[in-house]
């Protein structure tokens, strides 16, 4: 086999444990933390040294992050696109040939399944990248269309840098071919490395792509550049901070894909998780559109919003009231924001709180002051913005730091 | 050509027919649609012979009832008429206490699930604070007092043999033989399924559930179709033969009208479709449907299982041990529940049943036997070339010569429909005689299969209305009537 998986022709072949992504080596060598996780099968840094350097290095100088794990699925052919437009919920004929799109899609009750990047090569040829496996549902999907599904999890590579002097070190390293890529632009910068300007920090970042094979040599081209950029290695905990930062939901986090929760009522529509804006109604059928126009006449059972919580204490998992008594939602997402200096949150709340009802919220914190817990009601703010934006996300092109 | 109809039905087989009579009746222009030269899809001579059920009001046909011949290898066959078992030669048979008794439970058991068979399969989606919520739980609860009504031994044994298999339940009470043959094979005939797979006293019951008499149509199956044409017609509905739908028009999520073979352009805010739920997701295009749907309806279990082959005579033959009288009864070769097991088995495998269980009738005035080859696969390992369906003509001539000696040389011609034949001639699915198994996972609210049981197919003005909806298969015209009503109730039409 090609890729980072171990040949299985021999049963005591057969992996045990977790598989090394394609830098693995080189991020052994580089972590003092050894915190490691378990990213769809493959091994994956938590923290490398420490979460703070970590997170300051996303917003200040620029990080390497390792996301071959993401599953990619190649989808090719005359319909691809009106495949692809039956089951995601927004109109992918606005996203032309060398552009990525945002997008969600759904089961027949409009609820979400999974949200990911699509990436566009040309008119008949797409990239799926997400964080469930998709296989079985993309080739459901592709029933009775003239398209081919393949599933590159395990052949193509992925290197996201991301932080504000990306741009200067792709520069540095001989790809300043890059320059006047605008956010979500996407294109073949080398013959065979395909370079789109997204990330997951809200921040100035690409995403290179390569084969499963070249991405080795390609985390290395950029560590040669790593002074004076202040090029360092993350983990997934520092990353998760920029996002919740930026705003952006996490799957099994924020909502749970409706394909592998198995109790009932646990999925959430896109309205519900604040997506209407991706959910257009007039492109034709698209999975889930019968359900999600009802949704639409009857109102959304949740809301997914953004919280500024009061006090220091990150709010993860906690309670949240109305007029103090009567309990409306929880807390998704948490964490004491460096950046901005506020206390933020996602959260559900039960329509109409979070919708229509937006005053008189409070969180329930606990607080452990030196072996003695104490409960505190804390006044909450609902959010429309992300907590954290700066236009050197977007400037193109892009400035050097 | 433009026209425009209320409502448009595809396929004139007895359901769409069915169907259109009774839109037609309320007042509303249909048209049908028929890509054959004639009516009647699978109620045609060459495909059935027997009547199970009465025919629907309106439709009118000359039929009789006919008696069950069970043949017994021994000679010693078995005549049963409506749960009353002799031998041929007038003696009396030892089981037949004890097949009355389970034929009456089973008629009165059948007879209660038949309330759930005349109307749209009974839902609870639209909840209890709805008036339509609320017709539908007395829909329930009415079923509900009728099985308590029964008392509490025969609820219970009700409840007990519901979902269980025909073979335990006939072995339980009799010996084996052709008696409870005839009720196993009667209970597997048109389903790929054998005496002893579950749910197989449901289908035994939901044959039995206008009483379980066996009616001759007398002018053929083919008055049959007609009468249904005629009923249409007279309600007032546009019957066009010779006409295929080659796509149904779908804009907005909504169903406009049909497109013809002939390059015609017919519309209509309802479309009723006999044809099966996959063809008809293709007729209006697969991106118009959900994938889960179209999962679904790939997925759906319809494997044809029956041949039919036709013997024209040059005479009557004669059978061992039946008076001339009693040879035009229904006869049956399933000499044994086991033997009926048996002959199941190389269907599984895609091979020919090597000793078939059938049904044969001679119509009335006609040198011709009928007969209906039970377990045969839709796509034998080897394929239907002329090898094959000789193979299959000789076992069954063969078999049926064992009890007609000199058969053979009576044989004018014979004419072999293998299930193949049928799906390419009819359109049923995979040649299956209710278009979908009737298998417990596909009736009532989930038939044909989830979330399209209520004869809505998605698509707004789109509904199904043959046999794959529910109550499902045999010659009732109760699908189409269903789907019609289904259709002015949600005041499509």
């Amino acid at each position: 086999m090609m890729d980072g998986r171990i040949d299985t022709d021999s049963i005591a072949a057969v992996p045990t444990g977790l598989i090394p992504g394609p830098v693995q080596s080189r991020l052994e060598k580089i972590s003092t933390a050894k915190s490691w996780g378990n990213w769809a099968g493959y091994v994956s840094p938590l923290v490398l040294d420490t979460v703070e350097f970590e997170y300051f290095a996303i917003r200040n100088q620029t990080t390497l992050f390792d996301v071959s794990p993401m599953h990619k699925y190649r989808i090719t052919g005359p319909e691809a696109e009106a495949m692809l437009n039956r089951m995601v919920t927004r109109d992918i004929r606005k996203i032309k040939p060398g552009r990525v799109g945002y997008a969600l899609w759904c089961d027949e009750e409009g609820m979400v399944i999974d949200d990911g990047t699509l990436f566009r090569f040309s008119e008949t040829d797409f990239r799926l990248c997400c964080q469930e496996s998709m296989h079985g549902w993309l080739l459901d999907a592709a029933w009775g269309f003239d398209v081919t599904i393949e599933d590159e999890s395990h052949s193509i590579g992925g290197l996201s840098l991301q932080g504000p002097t990306s741009y200067s070190l792709l520069d540095a390293a001989g790809l300043s071919a890059v320059a006047d890529m605008k956010p979500f632009d996407l294109r073949e910068i080398e013959p065979g490395l395909w370079i789109s300007r997204t990330g997951f920090t809200g921040d100035l970042g690409y995403e290179l792509w390569t084969d499963w094979q070249q991405t080795g040599a390609l985390w290395d081209r950029l560590w040669q550049q790593k002074q004076p950029w202040g090029l360092r290695a993350i983990g997934s905990h520092a990353l998760d901070m920029v996002r919740i930062e930026a705003g952006f939901m996490a799957a099994k986090v924020d909502f749970q894909p409706v394909l592998t929760a198995s109790r009932l009522g646990r999925g959430r529509s896109p309205l519900e998780l604040g997506f209407d804006r991706l959910v257009d109604f007039t492109k034709g059928h698209f999975n889930g559109r019968r359900a999600l126009l009802k949704q639409k006449e009857s109102g959304p059972r949740h809301h997914l919003i953004k919280l500024e919580i009061g006090g220091f204490k990150p709010a993860d998992g906690s309670l949240i009231y109305y007029r103090k008594k009567r309990e409306v939602g929880h807390v998704t997402s948490a964490i004491w924001s460096p950046t901005a200096k506020r206390n933020i949150a996602l959260a559900e709340l039960k329509a109409p709180y979070g919708g229509e009802k937006i005053n008189d919220l409070w969180a329930e914190v606990y607080v452990n002051e030196e072996g003695i817990w104490d409960k505190r009601l804390v006044p909450v703010t609902v959010v429309t913005d992300p907590f954290f934006r700066n236009d050197r996300a977007r400037a193109t092109p892009p400035r050097p730091f | 050509m433009s026209d425009k109809f209320d409502a448009i039905v595809i396929g004139a087989g007895h359901n769409g027919l069915s169907a259109a009579a009774s839109l037609a009746a309320h007042g509303k222009s249909v048209c049908v649609l028929e890509r054959a030269d004639h009516v009647g899809g699978m109620a045609s001579d060459r495909m059935a012979h027997l009547l199970y059920n009465p025919l629907p009001r309106g439709v009118q046909a000359q039929t009789r009832q006919i008696d069950t011949v069970s043949l017994s290898p021994d000679g010693k066959h078995v005549v049963l008429r409506d749960g009353i078992a002799s031998y041929a030669s007038g003696d009396a048979h030892p089981d037949a206490k004890a097949f009355k008794t389970l034929h009456a439970r089973l008629v009165t058991y059948a007879a209660l699930l038949n309330t759930l068979a005349e109307s749209a399969p009974p839902g609870l989606d639209q909840g209890l604070t709805s008036l339509a919520g609320l017709r539908e739980m007395s829909r329930l609860a009415k079923l509900g007092i009728g099985v308590k009504r029964l008392g509490k031994p025969e609820m219970r044994e009700f409840l007990r043999i519901l979902l269980t298999n025909v073979y335990d339940l006939l072995l339980d009470e009799m010996p084996d033989g052709p008696l409870p043959g005839a009720l196993a094979s009667d209970a597997v005939r048109g389903a790929f399924a054998g005496p002893r797979s579950p749910g197989t006293v449901l289908t035994l019951m939901y044959r039995l559930r206008n009483g379980g008499s066996v009616s001759l149509p007398t002018g053929g199956m083919g008055t049959i179709a007609d009468a249904y044409a005629n009923a249409a017609r007279k309600a007032g509905a546009d019957i066009r033969c010779g006409v295929g739908v080659t796509g149904v028009i779908v804009e907005d999520d909504i169903v406009l009208g049909v497109t013809t073979s002939d390059g015609g352009k017919l519309l209509a805010p309802a479309v009723l479709s006999s044809a099966g739920p996959m063809q008809t997701m293709q007729m209006a295009g697969i991106p118009s449907f959900d994938i889960e749907a179209v999962r679904r309806a790939r997925n759906l279990r319809a494997k044809g299982t029956t041949a039919k082959l036709n013997i024209e005579l040059k005479g009557r033959p004669e059978f061992t041990g039946l008076t001339k009288e009693q040879s035009k009864s229904r006869l049956l070769i399933a000499p044994s529940v086991a033997d009926v097991e048996r002959a199941f088995n190389p269907a599984k495998y895609g091979e020919l049943p090597s000793a078939p269980s059938l049904e044969i009738v001679m119509p009335d005035g006609q040198d011709r036997l009928s007969v209906i080859v039970s377990h045969v696969p839709e796509n034998p390992k080897s394929g239907w070339t002329e090898k094959e369906r000789g193979t299959l003509t000789e076992t069954v001539i063969a078999a049926i010569e064992a009890y007609a000696p000199g058969l053979r040389d009576q044989i004018a011609s014979t004419d072999l429909l293998t299930p193949a034949d049928i799906a390419r001639l009819t359109g049923a699915p995979g040649g299956h005689w209710h278009h979908a198994e009737m298998g417990l996972d596909q009736m009532l609210t989930t038939r044909p299969t989830v979330g399209m049981a209520r004869y809505r197919f998605g698509v707004r003005g789109l509904y199904l209305c043959g046999a794959s909806a529910h109550p499902g298969g045999d010659v009732t015209g109760m699908p189409g009537r269903n789907s019609a009503a289904q259709v002015l109730l949600d005041g499509v039409a």
